[in-house]
């Protein structure tokens, strides 16, 4: 053997060893708690997703995991938004990520219908009542995401059993060619809306059906100090109301295509109608109005937990929030850090009530059935 | 000639089918409901039930449905009557197309036609407001009505149109020569002869008037029937148990008309088809009854056309009643890959579905009134009960029940049908909710046209040494064709156009094109939902008229039935 060949082999020996011990650590190197850049980012380090979170005055990757297999979401937001999602979330991951879209108040239901073999691992969009509901059902597990801590308090439940990504104010979306054509001005105010010359112009949805219109009798509860009050408002507004949709956005296309002068809705829903094209103008009321809390939660029993987990983490960050604005979702934002354009208009600037959530979700059933006692019934009856 | 003999003995093949139906009916049905409905005696749903005895507004709701199906039964069996006589008695130009306005109707997906009534008839209609200057209110009790009944006419068509046609014309012959007007024939001959076939569409339509969802969503207003009712506790009350309640409740309504209609067929002697040759059908000739009869019909037909031409125009503009600038994006947008999958996945599905549903009614259809003495009634009506029961809750039995393997003894006998992880990403589920919403048309049909037919044919045939398989394969289902192309038509029809019993059973694996639809209108983009509808329409006329072909065509070169057509 030449000495030549020894020091070859030798060498080849010296950097494959080193090589290993190079390679071999850093696979299982743990990145926990080293320094990163940006709060609530999301990163995939060799097969390990971390998420950056805010400990102390100091920002570091938290737990990493080893995300596997697919991730399924059930999700009340639009089809649209619910598609970007997943597609980030598949991107930044690597997971395969699929949803189904269902109206919000249909979600409940169907986790309950498949409780003992869940078929979702995360719960993704439409208010907060329902994941108030959902804890309660015990459809939802309690998870404290390291992004929470981005969110102001009032936006998260405080045991975690679900944390808030989006927020709604409800406000008047009105057709401006109906509204010339009746001369009466962009209404403002709660008591704008009793106008007599609007009467059959105003669409609300049925607030046993629709969030949207329930956060409106809710609304009026606070805004009047008692529900007796809100009771004799919703019965002088009945007079203006052409009827309760079922679907809380279905007031904008009725707004949109001229049937009403004015529908009570979320104003990004408004937002939204108008960037399609419809004729259609938000406006909030002065004396204060009432808002939604949009909301992400983990499934009870998920298969895949881990990404579950992480997809919290990720609709929680500024980078997830970022997306509703290109996917026509123009809801204001939880994440302080989240972006802001003209089309979003941030609750800071609107004249809201104290609106208690816990107590709204629990005096609903109750409420629900007097407004359908003594206004529906009634108006039946009329009809 | 009208006595129902029975076969005393029955054969291997006919215990086999009905042990074959008793299991479809058990998996399908019975099972899925029996799971769903029994929470109305828990807590939520106990409430609901003691309500009907202590709160009007439940029973306003009662009185609300009941209303609605009986006027959506008695004016949408009009309708269809109208346009099968006018086809079978009247001699026009422009026959054929009205045979397809006639039929349109069949493929109403969710919401494109309320919407498009509305955009018409609304308070700023184009027509209504428009050319009228009226703003009527269509929101209610009258909007649903108008759209209810115009959605299910073409069924009750159908069946009143292979009746008319097997009618023997040898009993209006004799009733004219023994100096009968013409009117007397048709209100004491051809109505009577035609009563199983009103009854069954009467019943058909009132089960579906009532059970419907997503036009209440719509058009309903404050009108809130029990299916509507349903919905708001399952989906706004959070209330399962509730909604199973009003469903419950929905179910004595529709088990009322059923015994009715059936007591009322089976009085009536109408056995016409007797498989004895006979005359020529005498058709209306007088103008002043010929004219106001097309008069009506073409009238009616172009209500269809206005609706559809509404839909398919909607998905062509800009903005609806905005911008009426034309516009291809619309189709752009819903081709740009949103919706390839799911038009893919549901017409395969609804295609799996259609011959098993069309079978499947025949085959219940033909032991119900050939071969069983008793229980008949009870399959009769379960077979019924996946249109009678609103969608969603139908859809929430489908998911309580397969929402995991079923074991017996540890042992499975079924893998998980239903939801995500299901086999076949849940597909199997789908497929079955599709058979068993849409087989009751080709179920009432086929009933309504054995009765027509005597027996004596089936015996003739096993006399002469055929077995149960080969009557019903040779004999029976040739006879009544005209029944089983309803079925098949209506099946996969209703298929594709089904919304509320898969929202609780669509996979991402399974994407449903009308949960799509419905995703659109949601958003009020109703360009892309008209879009998605006229894609919807155009699959199904498609493969309606390949259906057509293909049962006609096999018709053909077997066996003809002596059925005199008077087409």
């Amino acid at each position: 053997m030449s000495k030549k060949r020894t020091v070859a082999f030798g060498l080849v020996a010296a950097l494959f060893v080193s090589l290993m011990s190079v390679m071999v650590p850093a696979q299982a190197r743990d990145l926990k708690g080293s320094q990163c850049g940006r709060e609530g980012q999301i990163r995939t380090i060799r097969g390990v997703t971390y998420t950056c979170e805010r400990v102390g005055g100091k920002l570091q990757y938290a737990e990493g995991r080893r995300l596997s297999g697919t991730l399924n979401v059930v999700c009340g937001a639009t089809e649209l938004w619910c598609a970007a999602m997943a597609r980030k979330f598949k991107e930044l991951t690597g997971v395969e990520t699929k949803f189904v879209r269902l109206s919000a108040g249909l979600v409940p239901a169907r986790l309950e219908a498949f409780k003992n073999n869940p078929e979702f691992d995360v719960w993704h969009g439409g208010p907060a009542d329902g994941y108030v509901v959902g804890r309660n059902m015990g459809l939802t597990e309690a998870y404290l995401s390291p992004t929470r801590k981005m969110i102001p308090s009032k936006y998260l439940d405080a045991n975690g059993f679900w944390s808030g990504v989006y927020l709604g104010a409800l406000g008047f979306c009105s057709n401006t060619n109906v509204l010339a054509k009746l001369g009466v001005k962009q209404p403002k105010s709660w008591a704008d809306l009793l106008n007599p010359k609007l009467k059959g112009q105003v669409l609300t949805a049925h607030p046993a059906t629709s969030g949207t219109a329930f956060t409106t009798f809710w609304t009026q509860v606070t805004r009047l100090g008692s529900e007796d009050k809100a009771m004799d408002y919703m019965k002088e507004m009945h007079k203006n109301v052409l009827y309760y949709s079922r679907s809380g956005v279905a007031p904008v296309g009725a707004a949109g295509s001229g049937e009403v002068a004015v529908g009570l809705v979320f104003a990004h829903d408004c937002i939204a109608g108008l960037q399609n094209g419809l004729p259609i103008k938000n406006s909030f009321p002065s004396e204060g109005t009432g808002y939604e809390i949009g909301a992400v939660a983990l499934v009870k029993g998920a298969k895949n937990p881990l990404a579950a987990k992480t997809f919290i983490d990720f609709a929680l960050s500024a980078d997830a929030q970022n997306l509703g604005v290109g996917v026509q979702a123009y809801q204001a934002l939880t994440n302080p850090q989240a972006k802001y354009n003209r089309l979003i208009i941030p609750l800071s600037k609107v004249n809201l009530v104290d609106y208690d959530f816990e107590k709204a979700g629990n005096r609903k059933p109750e409420l629900t059935k007097r407004f359908d006692d003594e206004i529906i019934n009634r108006a039946q009856a009329r009809g | 000639m009208a006595i129902r003999r029975q076969s005393a003995k029955l054969d291997l093949f006919t215990k086999l089918a009905i042990f074959v139906i008793v299991l479809i009916l058990s998996v399908l049905i019975l099972i899925p409901i029996g799971n769903v409905l029994y929470k109305s005696f828990q807590p939520g749903g106990i409430d609901v039930l003691r309500a009907v005895i202590e709160n009007d507004y439940t029973r306003q709701i009662i009185m609300n449905t009941v209303w609605l199906g009986t006027s959506v039964g008695a004016i949408g069996t009009l309708v269809g009557f109208l346009l099968a006589y006018v086809q079978v008695r009247v001699n026009f130009k422009g026959k054929k197309l009205l045979h397809v306005l006639s039929l349109l109707p069949l493929v109403s997906p969710p919401f494109a036609f309320a919407t498009a009534v509305i955009v018409l008839f609304g308070r700023s209609g184009i027509i209504s407001n428009g050319i009228f200057d009226k703003q009527p209110m269509i929101y209610g009790y009258k909007g649903l009505v108008l759209v209810l009944a115009t959605s299910y006419f073409p069924v009750a068509y159908m069946n009143l149109l292979g009746m008319l046609r097997s009618l023997d014309p040898a009993v209006d012959e004799a009733a004219r020569s023994l100096g009968a007007s013409k009117f007397k024939i048709f209100r004491t001959v051809t109505l009577p002869l035609l009563i199983p076939g009103i009854g069954a569409s009467f019943l058909l339509l009132f089960v579906e008037a009532i059970a419907d969802l997503a036009n209440p969503l719509v058009i309903g207003g404050d009108y809130t029937v029990l299916a509507s009712r349903a919905y708001i506790a399952i989906s706004g009350e959070y209330n399962i148990p509730g909604g199973a309640a009003y469903s419950t409740i929905l179910l004595i309504p529709a088990l009322l008309v059923f015994i009715i209609q059936r007591y009322w067929s089976q009085k009536a002697d109408v056995v016409t088809v007797t498989g004895k040759p006979s005359g020529q059908v005498d058709m209306i000739k007088t103008p002043h009854a010929k004219y106001s009869l097309l008069f009506l019909a073409w009238t009616i037909a172009a209500f269809v056309v206005l609706v559809y031409s509404m839909v398919i125009m909607g998905s062509f503009f800009k903005v609806l009643k905005v911008d009426y600038s034309l516009t291809l994006d619309n189709y752009r947008y819903i081709f740009s890959g949103v919706g390839n999958d799911a038009v893919f996945t549901t017409t395969m599905l609804a295609l799996i579905a259609t011959p098993i549903a069309g079978f499947f009614g025949m085959m219940l259809a033909w032991v119900i009134v050939r071969k069983i003495k008793r229980g008949g009634q009870a399959l009769d009506f379960f077979g019924m009960l996946g249109l009678a029961l609103p969608g969603t809750v139908l859809g929430i039995g489908y998911a309580f029940t397969f929402n995991s393997p079923i074991q017996i003894l540890g042992i499975t006998i079924l893998p998980q049908l239903a939801g995500g992880g299901a086999i076949l990403g849940g597909a199997v589920a789908i497929v079955m909710v599709y058979v068993i919403r849409s087989s009751p048309a080709g179920q009432r049909s086929g009933i309504a046209n054995l009765q027509q037919i005597d027996p004596a044919i089936d015996e003739a045939s096993a006399s002469l040494g055929a077995s149960g398989g080969r009557t019903f394969r040779k004999i029976s289902l040739p006879l009544i064709r005209g029944a089983f192309l309803t079925g098949l038509m209506f099946a996969f029809a209703r298929s594709m156009t089904t919304l509320s019993p898969i929202i609780f059973i669509t996979t991402p694996d399974t994407p449903i094109l009308t949960s799509l639809i419905l995703a659109e209108a949601d958003t009020v983009r109703y360009g892309y939902a008209f879009a998605f509808c006229t894609l919807l329409i155009a699959i199904v006329l498609v493969v309606m008229g390949l259906i057509n072909l293909i049962v006609r065509k096999t018709q053909g070169t077997g066996y003809r039935p002596i059925t005199v057509s008077a087409g």
